[in-house]
C-alpha cells in the first residue's frame, strides 16, 4: 500500500505540479506530467541513515526526491544526503539488472542468457533439491547484506534458510565491523547512542571516526549543536585531515595503529591524577572482582561455599570479608567499600589461594613506563602535553564522548585497542548520561526490534556459519564447537544485496566459488558479484518494496514504501522466496505466505518493548519513536536503570550472551584459557603490524581504507552523478613519500605488495602523514587501472579470542585489514 | 513558459522590495556536497553543469594543514556583470533581487561566462547525460527542464521561491548552514540569523567585494579552527629495508 500524504494539484500551466516543472530561467515542462503524488518514505541502504524522504511520482516514475524533514524530533531534521538524493540514477541506472540471467559461458566470462522467472526459479529450484537431496541442506549458505537494513524482505531469505535448514553467513563479522572489543567487554558487539545525544558533549573525541562524510545526516549535532550551541571541543585522532578534522579543534596526526597505545597512556595519565571515578568502577565494572592466583580464574562463590560458579566474590574493606555481589542487580548495599587493592589469602578447597582485584592487575600493568606519555609519544607522534591534555579534557571537561571509528576496529589487535579505550571511558565513568557515551557506529545490523516472531518460523533458525570459514574452505584448529561446518562442504552459496568480490578477500573468495555447484546473487545493479554468478536475480531497489526499517542513529520505526513499482522485471525478495519454497518445499510454503503488512503487524506485535503499542497505522502517517529512553544514551538498561550487562542482542533469547560475561559487569579481565595464553587477560598494548611475515613488516608504507560520502560500501561505485564529481580512484599521497618515487599529482600508479596490487591514480595532498597511504574503500575493479581492488590486503585470520564462544553477529571473527603494508611506485 | 518574464513584470508592477539572499555558515558546513547534488536532481543539469559547488581546499603543508569547504553559486549580484554583458538583453534582475536568464532570449554568446567573476555561468556547446537515452526518468523529466545551448546558472530556485518554498540546496542541506530569505524583512529566517549571531561576533562576509558586483550570497566563518598536534614524524615501518618485490 502506498501512502499518498501530500495531494499535488494538476491543471493549468501555474499550479501545483505544473509550476514546478515550468521553470523560471529554465524551460517550461514539455512533457505534461500525469497525476503527481508525493509519497513519505524511508530508504535503507546500510549507511545508517535511515531518512526519511518525500518523492514526486508521475506515471510510476520518481521525478524529484526531497528530505521529509518531518521527525517529530525537530533537531532530527532534515535528514539526507548526495548518496540519497542522488538514487534516481541508480534505479533508472545502465546497470540495474533488468531480468533474470542464467550463465551460458564459464563463470565470469559475461555470456548470458536472458531468462523469465519462471525458467531462471525453476533452475535454481532443481539445483537446490540436487544439493539438499545429495549434500544435506546445509550445504547451501545464505549470505545477504545487511540483514538490518531490511527486517521484512532480507528476513524472508532467513526464514526460507531456517526452513529448508540451509547455513547462514550473518555479514556483519565478514565485513570486519563486529568489534569484540566490546562484546569481550559489555557482552554486546556494539553501543551506540542515538546522535542526537552528541550534541550534548563538552569534549568529543572522534577516534578514526569521519562522520562528516559517513555520517552525513548526523554530522549536525556536532557541528550546529555540540559545537556552536555548546562550545563542545572536539578531538579528531586520524592519520588523515580527515573531512571531520575541518569541524575539530584539534587533529591529532597518529601513527596507524598506535591507537591503543595512546588509550592506554591516556588511562595512565587519568590513574597518575586520581581522575577516578570509583563510584561508576564499583558498580558497572569488574575492576573489584577477584583474581586467583593460583589458576587465573576469577574467584566465585561456588570456590567459598556461598552459591554458584556464576557468582562472584569481592573483598568488602568495611566488614573485612568477602561478600557476593548482586547477579539481580547493579547496585550493592551502600555501606559496602569493595576492595580495589591488595592481595587477600582465601580458603578453597582447604588450600590457600592469593586472590587480587582486577584493578589492581590493571594498574600494575598501566603505571608502567611503557605506557608513560613521554615514552609513548615517539611510538605514536603524539606529543606527551598533548596526551596529557585530551586525557584531562576527557576526565574533566563533561560530558565527554567518544566515537570509534572502524581504522580503529580493521586489525588484528582491534579488539584490545577498543578494549583499552572502554577501560579510559570507565575509569572517568564516562558512561550513562546524554553527551557520554562510547559508540561505534558499524552498520544498520543492529536490530532496533526482535524480529524472530518472522525470521525464525516456531524458533527454528538455520545453520550459523561465519562467512570466515566458507573463504578459508575449510575449519579452523580453533573452530567453535557450536559452529557445525557442513560435512561436505559448501555446494552453494546465495549472495543478497552484497558484493563480496570487491572486499578484500575476493581472491580466496573466488577460489571458494569456483568449488560451488550452485552460485546465485540477488541485487539491483550488475555488480562484479553478479558478473561472476551462475543466475542473477534482478531484485527492486529500495524504492520499490515495502519494509520496516530501524537504524542505530536514530531511535525513529519507519516504513519504506512501494513508491513506485517494482521497475523493469524485478521483484521483491519475499516474492523470490515464496517462489522458490513452492518448488523446492512445497509442504512448507504455508510458512512464507505472508503480505509485506501481515509480517510488519507480525514483527510490531512481538517486536519486544521498543515497540510496544506502535502500529502499522501509525508508522504509515510518519516516523514513530521506539519506546526506549530520550535521549538514549547507549546500554541505557543498565547505565541507568542497573540492569546487568549485556544489553539483549536482538533477535537473540535474554541470556544468549550470559556465557561470555560472566560477571555482568563490564570485564576487563577475561579469564578463558585463549586469553592468558596470549597475554591479552587484560587490555594490553600490542603493536599492529608484528603480526604480518617479515618480508611484508619490511614494506615501507601503511594503507588506510576509509568509507567516503561518494558510496556506501560499493553501492552507489557506478552512480553516474556521483561519478561526475568523484571521476576515478585516487591514491591520497604525502608528497613527500610521493617525490621519493618520482609520482607526481594525477600518475597512474600501481600499490603492490606480497598478496597482490592494483593501478589508480595518484592524488598529492599534504592531509596525509608521510608513510600512509589512503584509498576510499568500494570502488569497482572496472574503475581501477587494472588489477584487483584490495588484492593487497591481508588474507583470512581468525584470531582465535574470537572463537571462545559463537552468537552469530555477536561473539564471532572480526577481521584485520588495515593492518596491510604495501609499496607505490608509477605504473 | 515566459513565466519568467510575467513574474518580471509582476513584480514591476507591485514593488515589494523584497532582496532575496542565501547566507552559508562555513562553520557547519561539512563539505557533503548534499547541495551539489540536490541541485542537480531539483534542475535537471546535465553531465559536468553544476549550479551549486562545493571547493574542497587544502591550505597549508603538513603537518599544518587544514581543510576547508566554500559552497558557490550565482551570487545574485546587485551590480550584476553578467546583466551589462549580454547582448540580447537576455538576463533580467528580478525586483526581489533573483537574476535570471531567460533561456527563450539568450543566443549563447557566452558574454555572460567571461563577465561573471565567479565563474558561476555554464554555456556548454555540447551536452552529455548520465543515463541511457530511452529512458522515461532522464528523457521525460529531466533533460527538458533546461534549455540546450544557452547561458545556464542558479536561479535561487526562482520556481520555488515563488511558491513560497526554500531553494533545493537549502532544503537539502543536512546540517542547515545554507540560510535563505528577505534581507529587507527584519522576521526573515536569513535577517535574524545575521542579528543572533552578529552577537557573538560573526559578521558575515562576500565573494571578491573588489570586483564592485555587490554579491547577494554571504558567508558566515570560521571556516575552521582547527589545531594540529603531532611531533611531525613520517609513520615508519616497523622493519625499516628498502624493499624490491
Amino acid at each position: 500500500m502506498i501512502a499518498v500524504i501530500v495531494p499535488a494539484a494538476v491543471g493549468d500551466d501555474n499550479a501545483g505540479m505544473a509550476t514546478r516543472f515550468s521553470v523560471p530561467g529554465r524551460r517550461g515542462s514539455q512533457a505534461a506530467p500525469g497525476e503527481a503524488r508525493v509519497v513519505r518514505t524511508t530508504d535503507s541502504p546500510n549507511c545508517t541513515g535511515a531518512c526519511g524522504w518525500l518523492a514526486t511520482v508521475v506515471d510510476d516514475v520518481i521525478v524529484d526526491l526531497k528530505p521529509a524533514a518531518d521527525y517529530p524530533c525537530e533537531e532530527y531534521n532534515p535528514r539526507g544526503c548526495l548518496r540519497g538524493m542522488s538514487m534516481t540514477h541508480m534505479i533508472y541506472g545502465p546497470d540495474r539488472v533488468k531480468k533474470p540471467l542464467i550463465r551460458v559461458g564459464e563463470r565470469g566470462e559475461g555470456k548470458w542468457k536472458e531468462a523469465t522467472w519462471d525458467e531462471a526459479l525453476d533452475y535454481i529450484a532443481s539445483k537446490m533439491i540436487h544439493i539438499r537431496d545429495t549434500f544435506g541442506p546445509e550445504s547451501m549458505l545464505l549470505f545477504n547484506q545487511v540483514v538490518g537494513t531490511g527486517y521484512v524482505q532480507k528476513g524472508a531469505q532467513v526464514r526460507m534458510a531456517a526452513l529448508l535448514g540451509m547455513s547462514f553467513a550473518t555479514a556483519y563479522d565478514f565485513n570486519g565491523d563486529i568489534s569484540m572489543g566490546f562484546t569481550h567487554t559489555m557482552g554486546i558487539d556494539c553501543v551506540e547512542c542515538e546522535t542526537k545525544s552528541w550534541g550534548h558533549a563538552k569534549t568529543a573525541i572522534l577516534w578514526s571516526s569521519n562522520v562528516f562524510q559517513t555520517r552525513i545526516p548526523d554530522a549536525q549535532f556536532l557541528t550546529r549543536v555540540a559545537k556552536q550551541r555548546n562550545n563542545c571541543k572536539i578531538i579528531v585522532i586520524d592519520p588523515r585531515c580527515s573531512q571531520t578534522a575541518k569541524g575539530a579543534d584539534l587533529w591529532v596526526p597518529i601513527h596507524p595503529g598506535t591507537d591503543g597505545l595512546l588509550a592506554l597512556s591516556m588511562c595512565y595519565v587519568v590513574l597518575e591524577n586520581g581522575w577516578v571515578d570509583w563510584e561508576f568502577l564499583r558498580t558497572f565494572t569488574d575492576l573489584t572482582t577477584l583474581v586467583r592466583e593460583d589458576n587465573g580464574q576469577r574467584l566465585r562463590a561456588s570456590d567459598v561455599g556461598q552459591g554458584t560458579d556464576m557468582e562472584f566474590m569481592v573483598w568488602d574493606e568495611s566488614s573485612d570479608q568477602l561478600v557476593k555481589l548482586p547477579t539481580e542487580t547493579l547496585l550493592q548495599p551502600k555501606e559496602w567499600r569493595p576492595a580495589f587493592r591488595g592481595a587477600r589469602t582465601v580458603i578453597i578447597d582447604g588450600e590457600s589461594v592469593k586472590v587480587r582485584p582486577v584493578f589492581e592487575i590493571i594498574e600494575d600493568h598501566v603505571m608502567r613506563d611503557i605506557y608513560k606519555p613521554e615514552h609513548v609519544a615517539s611510538q605514536t607522534d603524539v606529543p606527551a602535553a598533548t596526551i596529557r591534555e585530551i586525557a584531562q579534557d576527557y576526565a574533566l571537561s563533561r560530558p565527554s564522548s567518544i566515537i570509534i571509528g572502524m581504522g580503529v576496529n580493521h586489525r588484528l589487535h582491534g579488539d584490545l585497542t577498543i578494549r583499552s579505550i572502554l577501560l579510559l571511558s570507565a575509569l572517568v565513568g564516562a558512561h550513562g548520561k546524554p553527551g557520554e557515551s562510547i559508540s561505534i557506529y558499524s552498520g544498520q545490523h543492529h536490530f532496533r526490534l526482535d524480529v524472530s516472531s518472522w525470521w525464525f518460523p516456531n524458533g527454528k533458525r538455520p545453520n550459523g556459519v561465519p562467512m570466515h570459514y566458507f573463504v578459508l574452505g575449510q575449519p579452523t584448529a580453533t573452530i567453535n564447537p557450536k559452529i557445525k561446518f557442513p560435512k561436505n562442504g559448501f555446494k552453494a552459496l546465495f549472495v543478497s544485496h552484497g558484493n563480496p568480490l570487491v572486499t578484500e578477500f575476493s581472491g580466496p573468495l573466488k577460489e571458494a566459488i569456483d568449488q560451488l555447484e550452485l552460485f546465485v546473487t540477488i541485487d539491483f545493479s550488475m555488480s562484479p558479484t553478479c558478473e561472476y554468478s551462475d543466475v542473477v536475480l534482478p531484485a527492486p531497489t529500495f524504492w520499490e518494496k515495502q519494509e520496516l526499517v530501524g537504524t542505530s542513529c536514530h531511535p525513529y520505526l519507519q516504513i519504506q514504501q512501494a513508491v513506485v513499482s517494482p521497475q523493469y522485471d524485478s521483484r521483491t525478495e519475499l516474492w523470490m522466496v515464496q517462489e522458490l519454497m513452492r518448488r523446492v518445499a512445497p509442504e512448507l510454503f504455508p510458512q512464507v505466505d505472508f503480505t509485506e503488512e501481515e509480517i510488519i503487524d507480525l514483527l510490531l506485535a512481538n517486536g519486544g518493548k521498543e515497540t510496544d503499542g506502535i502500529t502499522f497505522d501509525q508508522l504509515v502517517e510518519g516516523p514513530v519513536r521506539l519506546k526506549v529512553h530520550d535521549p538514549e544514551v547507549g546500554c541505557d538498561e543498565q547505565f541507568l536503570e542497573h540492569k546487568p550487562f549485556p544489553p539483549r542482542a536482538y533477535p537473540f533469547p535474554e541470556g544468549a550472551q550470559r556465557e561470555f560475561l560472566k560477571t555482568g559487569r563490564m570485564e576487563f579481565y577475561k579469564e578463558e584459557p585463549i586469553f592468558r595464553e596470549i597475554g591479552e587477560a587484560i587490555p594490553i598494548y600490542k603493536p599492529a603490524f608484528e603480526h604480518l611475515p617479515p618480508e611484508d613488516q619490511r614494506l615501507p608504507l601503511s594503507i588506510v581504507t576509509p568509507h567516503s560520502k561518494w558510496r556506501v560500501h560499493s553501492t552507489h561505485s557506478n552512480n553516474r552523478v556521483l561519478l561526475n564529481l568523484n571521476r576515478k580512484p585516487v591514491v591520497e599521497i604525502n608528497p613527500i613519500d610521493a617525490m621519493k618515487r618520482g609520482i607526481r599529482d594525477g600518475d597512474a600508479v600501481e600499490i603492490f605488495n606480497h598478496n597482490g596490487s592494483y593501478k589508480l591514480w595518484a592524488l598529492l595532498t599534504e592531509t596525509i602523514k608521510p608513510g600512509v597511504l589512503c584509498v576510499d574503500h568500494g570502488w569497482w575493479d572496472r574503475y581501477l587501472g587494472g588489477g584487483k581492488y584490495h588484492s593487497v590486503h591481508t588474507h583470512q585470520k581468525v584470531k582465535p579470542t574470537h572463537e571462545n564462544y559463537y552468537l552469530p553477529a555477536v561473539y564471532a571473527p572480526g577481521q584485520h585489514w588495515k593492518d596491510t603494508r604495501v609499496e607505490i611506485r608509477k605504473a | 513558459m515566459t513565466s519568467v518574464i510575467a513574474r518580471h513584470q509582476e513584480l514591476d508592477d507591485n514593488p515589494s522590495m523584497a532582496r532575496m539572499s542565501m547566507l552559508i555558515d562555513l562553520t557547519r558546513c561539512i563539505g557533503c556536497d548534499a547541495c551539489t547534488v540536490a541541485c542537480k536532481q531539483e534542475n535537471g543539469t546535465p553531465f559536468d553543469v553544476f549550479f551549486a559547488r562545493v571547493l574542497n581546499v587544502e591550505a597549508g603543508d603538513y603537518p599544518d594543514v587544514m581543510r576547508l569547504y566554500i559552497p558557490v553559486l550565482c551570487n545574485h549580484c546587485e551590480d550584476p556583470p553578467c546583466l551589462k554583458a549580454c547582448p540580447n538583453k537576455a538576463i533580467v534582475k528580478r525586483q526581489d533581487g533573483i537574476v535570471l536568464i531567460d533561456q527563450d532570449r539568450c543566443r549563447g554568446t557566452g558574454a555572460c561566462v567571461s563577465a561573471c567573476p565567479y565563474g558561476n555561468i555554464i554555456l556548454q556547446k555540447s551536452e552529455a547525460w548520465y543515463l541511457n537515452p530511452d529512458e522515461p526518468y532522464e528523457r521525460d523529466f529531466v533533460k527538458p527542464r533546461l534549455a540546450s545551448g544557452v547561458a545556464r546558472k542558479c536561479t535561487y530556485c526562482a520556481h520555488r521561491v515563488d511558491e513560497g518554498l526554500d531553494p533545493a540546496c537549502v532544503v537539502a542541506c543536512p546540517t542547515t548552514a545554507r540560510i535563505f530569505g528577505d534581507l529587507d524583512d527584519s522576521e526573515s529566517r536569513i535577517s535574524r540569523y545575521i542579528v543572533e549571531e552578529g552577537k557573538t561576533g560573526r559578521v558575515p562576509f562576500k565573494l571578491l567585494p573588489e570586483a564592485g558586483t555587490q554579491p547577494s550570497g554571504m558567508y558566515l566563518g570560521p571556516m575552521s579552527e582547527q589545531d594540529v598536534a603531532t611531533l611531525g614524524q613520517a609513520a615508519e615501518p616497523p622493519v625499516a629495508e628498502e624493499v624490491t618485490l
